[in-house]
């Protein structure tokens, strides 16, 4: 099952873009996204199987914009 | 996360007084403490170029916007501070791009300013617009769109907060030109302290007993030492813990590369006993370098016998590639001032001392020619300790690391994530107004030295008495050294014998220049080069059969190195 991870973010500009972009050239496929707010959750699909969840939530830890990370432990929605 | 130090907090501004975007933008980079920017003129960045006239900042006039970038990457590694650069919207701000890159790759504090078209045209394919916050998205630490141009001050002083702190890196600040050109007050800024992330004591107390345990202990030291400004407390801890030290490109000078614990730059044209000694180590401590390819070689059999502590400023690169046992992020120099000292390991410093004496490089190579390692190793000597070198890419890039001596790390400015052919110049003039009356020597290749050779116009201009040693191969070196050893000799699109007349060239941009192609020369031709006041190219023709040794080939571990022949 692949990983899933929520981010609570400030809304500035490019920000989705900023982390999206940072997954992808981190060594991910997105799977689905669901954004709401200043939150996102997002499917992470590793294409190369060492690639660890830990490591690429620190680095979109480290984006200015980011407020928090949490790895989520099962896939789930975003209330809407 | 957001820097502490971005917190700002807005007052009533008192008197209020409307000023241009432009000269807000001025104002905030004076009270940063900017004093040089390097730019280039053009329409959507005019209204700040208009207001520079008569401020406090001295803009350096490049020829090509890539060496604005590259200007400032120096002149930030250098001072520590973020270094400034200014370009023009679309091709102003596209040249830009392998400057930002350059500093994201090697952590380099950087603001680069972009001039951008109207807000009401932005999105229209107006002349001269792309979008410069797009396409550096993958490159920047942040970057900020200006869409109020209250916002300005705020802005800047976010972005040198952000470009400066905890992994420094470059932040592009997008400013539309109706933005420069309409008047606001901006609000008071009132800053905050930085928060200083607090000591990891359980972590470092755990590596504390490792080191204590370890037979074969050794350290591997990064960049980050540097950006730390932490070479002080490593140079304690050496000297309280007698571990060896192994140095990555850019750690290079973190210790003096003669100090006797010193064994060497690891990698893959790295010294055998440097290698030999990650090879053989029980206990890997790494300090600010981030495992990259060129340094580990094979990862899967880097350090193979040692456990690896990891002390990091930025805690993404901690078990990024290798696991760790104990990692710590944090602040460099605090957490290696607090580690505890520990009993020489003599047996194994015996061994590592033995290493570096056996695989000492030799310089008495065969013929008249000029043997480049010879000539660095003797350059480094004769300009002194205070002297900063800064380098292109490829295999004069290798020589340098190899032969030259380093006291500090600012004295060796090269291009060590992005590899970018052209850095040298433009770093050399970076280097020499962050540091006047500092011997800048530029080591270039005629690959890399065509690639910004437009700015020994803004040596001529500045008067700046950078002393270029330009070694000349007439081919791509590093290239044809893999199409050799690795293609089958298959010498493909390398060969660069039509190269001009490199001395001609510095003449015609009114810079002395001379060329040198026999070893009897060396020893004269390096008392001019130092021994001139202004700017300066030495040509040095040197053997097109040469390489960099040792090396390690491709997908190998780093103890399977090709030596030279002699």
């Amino acid at each position: 099952m692949n990983p899933r991870l929520r981010i609570e973010f400030d809304e500035a500009e490019g920000a989705l873009l900023r982390m999206l972009g940072l997954v992808e050239r981190r060594g991910y496929q997105l799977g689905e996204v669901l954004r709401r707010g200043g939150i996102v959750e997002i499917e992470l699909a590793p294409r190369d199987p060492s690639r660890r969840v830990e490591v690429i939530a620190r680095q979109l830890e480290n984006l200015v914009d980011v407020r928090s990370i949490t790895i989520l432990p099962q896939p789930r929605e975003v209330a809407r | 996360m957001r820097a502490a130090a971005v917190a700002a907090s807005l007052a009533p501004a008192s008197p209020p007084q409307a000023r241009s975007g432009a000269r807000l933008l001025v104002e905030a980079l004076e009270a940063e403490g900017v004093t040089h920017i390097f730019g280039y003129p053009g329409g959507a960045i005019m209204p700040v170029y208009d207001a520079l006239t008569g401020s406090g900042l001295k803009h350096i006039l490049v020829r090509h916007e890539q060496a604005a970038a590259l200007a400032a990457d120096a002149y930030g590694r250098v001072t520590g501070r973020p270094g400034v650069c200014l370009a023009t919207s679309g091709p102003g701000a596209t040249n830009l791009v392998t400057g930002i890159a350059n500093a994201f790759m090697d952590s380099v504090p950087m603001v680069a300013i972009t001039g951008q078209v109207p807000t009401t045209l932005m999105g229209t394919d107006a002349f001269q617009e792309v979008d410069i916050f797009g396409l550096t998205l993958p490159i920047v630490k942040h970057s900020f769109l200006v869409r109020d141009t209250a916002d300005i001050p705020r802005i800047v002083a976010e972005a040198f907060a952000i470009a400066g702190s905890g992994r420094p890196g470059p932040v592009l600040i997008d400013l539309p030109k109706d933005m420069g050109v309409a008047s606001a007050v901006p609000p008071l800024l009132k800053r905050a302290p930085l928060a200083e992330t607090p000591l990891d004591r359980e972590a470092l107390a755990r590596a504390d007993a490792l080191i204590a345990a370890a037979k074969a202990p050794l350290l591997y030291v990064g960049y980050g030492v540097a950006l730390a400004r932490a070479e002080p407390a490593l140079r304690r801890f050496v000297e309280r813990s007698h571990i060896p030290v192994v140095a990555t490109l850019k750690g290079l000078g973190a210790v003096p590369t003669d100090d006797p614990m010193f064994l060497g730059m690891l990698g893959m044209h790295g010294a055998r006993a440097a290698n030999v000694a990650v090879d053989d180590c029980d206990l890997l401590i790494c300090l600010g370098a981030r495992f990259d390819d060129r340094a580990t070689g094979r990862l899967d059999s880097f350090a193979p016998n040692a456990q690896v502590i990891h002390l990091d400023r930025d805690a993404s690169e901690i078990a990024k590639l290798k696991a760790v046992v104990v990692g710590a992020a944090g602040d460099l120099g605090a957490m290696l001032d607090a580690l505890a000292p520990r009993a020489p390991a003599r047996e194994w410093i015996g061994r590592c001392q033995a290493q570096v004496k056996l695989w000492a490089a030799r310089y008495d190579a065969p013929g008249q020619g000029i043997y480049a390692p010879a000539l660095l190793k003797q350059l480094s000597e004769d300009a002194g300790d205070g002297a900063i070198f800064t380098c292109d890419v490829g295999q004069h890039q290798m020589w340098v690391a190899q032969h030259c001596r380093f006291v500090r790390p600012q004295a060796h400015l090269t291009s060590g994530g992005l590899g970018t052919m052209g850095y040298g110049v433009p770093a050399g003039i970076g280097a020499l107004l962050a540091e006047p009356g500092a011997t800048v020597i530029t080591v270039s290749g005629d690959g890399s030295f065509m690639m910004n050779v437009q700015e020994l116009a803004t040596l001529r201009r500045y008067r700046l008495p950078l002393k270029i040693v330009l070694l000349d191969n007439s081919q791509l070196g590093m290239v044809r050294q893999w199409q050799e050893l690795f293609f089958e000799e298959n010498f493909s699109e390398i060969d660069l014998s039509d190269n001009p007349d490199f001395a001609g060239v510095a003449h015609a941009f009114g810079i002395e220049a001379f060329t040198i192609d026999q070893r009897s020369q060396v020893e004269a031709g390096i008392a001019r080069l130092l021994g001139t006041a202004g700017p300066i190219l030495m040509h040095v023709r040197i053997d097109p059969r040469e390489n960099v040794w040792p090396l390690v080939p491709p997908n190998s571990s780093n103890v399977q190195m090709m030596e030279k022949g002699w």
